[in-house]
């Protein structure tokens, strides 16, 4: 018989919220609620710093989160609203590829959506992207 | 999933004997998540309506306090607009000796006492300060659209 504690989504995702408003880890990537009353905490914005070595060092580049009912055991969508250039990105809408992010494909509770911008983060350095030519800074999808 | 024998003392009190106005029933799949009611108190802005709200028990319950929030939007100086409750209790005052019905208790007896001077919701808590009798028709106005139906 399992004992496990299994704290519902919303009280998960109050608590990413409040992780969040305090700003998380040195500032290279950030979230928040998409609109302050939506009670429901279902669509959030995050922002990535271009990681130094990459194409996209020091810009700003921001995304939609979207937890479903299903949150944190399921993973949520992610789209970048600025246009970039990345292996995993659909360049007609700029949604995040699940299959070919780590974190999405394996995702579990222990999961955040901190965890996620950091690990979006990283893979603008991996080998199949730094090198990879970029549309102009502040272009959209 | 077995829960303490705490925890299932205070459900079956809670269902046996509610308390007037309250009702709080575990979810069938996580007995520390409970679907909460309250009935807008007859002597507040509130009368009338009827407030779902959800509750979780942490881990550490009860040497923490229990997470709790509105799901009905209520306009209160001390809820904010996720629903988020300001309380003491829920806070630094917690002590083990509280149980989820006296949580819940407070919670209706916030509503029928709004404390402007603790806010958490900033706008609300000017309104009550600067036109009581306004921000209680406002807190009506809301009861009836959203707590209403």
């Amino acid at each position: 018989m399992s004992s496990q504690v299994i704290v519902p989504r919303n009280f998960v995702l109050l608590e990413e919220l409040e992780k969040g408003e305090k700003g998380v880890g040195d500032g290279s990537v950030s979230y928040g609620l998409a609109d302050g009353n939506d009670n429901t905490l279902t669509t959030w914005n995050g922002m990535i710093v271009g990681p130094h070595g990459s194409q996209l060092e020091g810009r700003i580049l921001s995304l939609v989160i979207t937890c479903g009912e299903r949150y944190p055991d399921e993973s949520p969508k992610v789209r970048f609203q600025s246009r970039v250039n990345l292996n995993f990105v659909d360049q007609h809408n700029g949604a995040v590829d699940s299959r070919s992010v780590s974190i999405l494909s394996h995702w579990n509770r222990s999961c955040t959506m901190e965890k996620l911008l950091q690990e979006l983060r990283r893979e603008m350095c991996s080998s199949h992207n730094r090198r990879l030519p970029q549309p102009p800074d502040g272009a959209m999808f | 999933m077995a829960v303490s024998s705490r925890i299932q003392k205070e459900t079956q009190r809670m269902l046996q004997k509610p308390d007037p106005g309250i009702s709080a029933t575990p979810h069938e799949d996580n007995l520390r998540y409970f679907n909460v009611i309250i009935a807008g108190p007859q002597d507040s802005a509130y009368d009338g309506g009827v407030y779902k709200l959800e509750l979780f028990l942490p881990e550490e319950y009860p040497m923490t306090p229990p997470k709790v929030r509105f799901l009905t939007k209520i306009y209160h100086p001390n809820v904010d607009r996720l629903g988020r409750i300001c309380l003491d209790i829920l806070k630094d005052k917690w002590s083990p000796a509280l149980q989820i019905r006296t949580v819940l208790i407070s919670i209706q007896a916030l509503m029928s006492a709004p404390n402007p001077d603790d806010p958490l919701n900033n706008e609300a808590a000017e309104h009550w300060k600067r036109n009581e009798k306004e921000a209680l028709d406002m807190a009506k106005s809301w009861n009836r659209q959203y707590a209403m139906n």
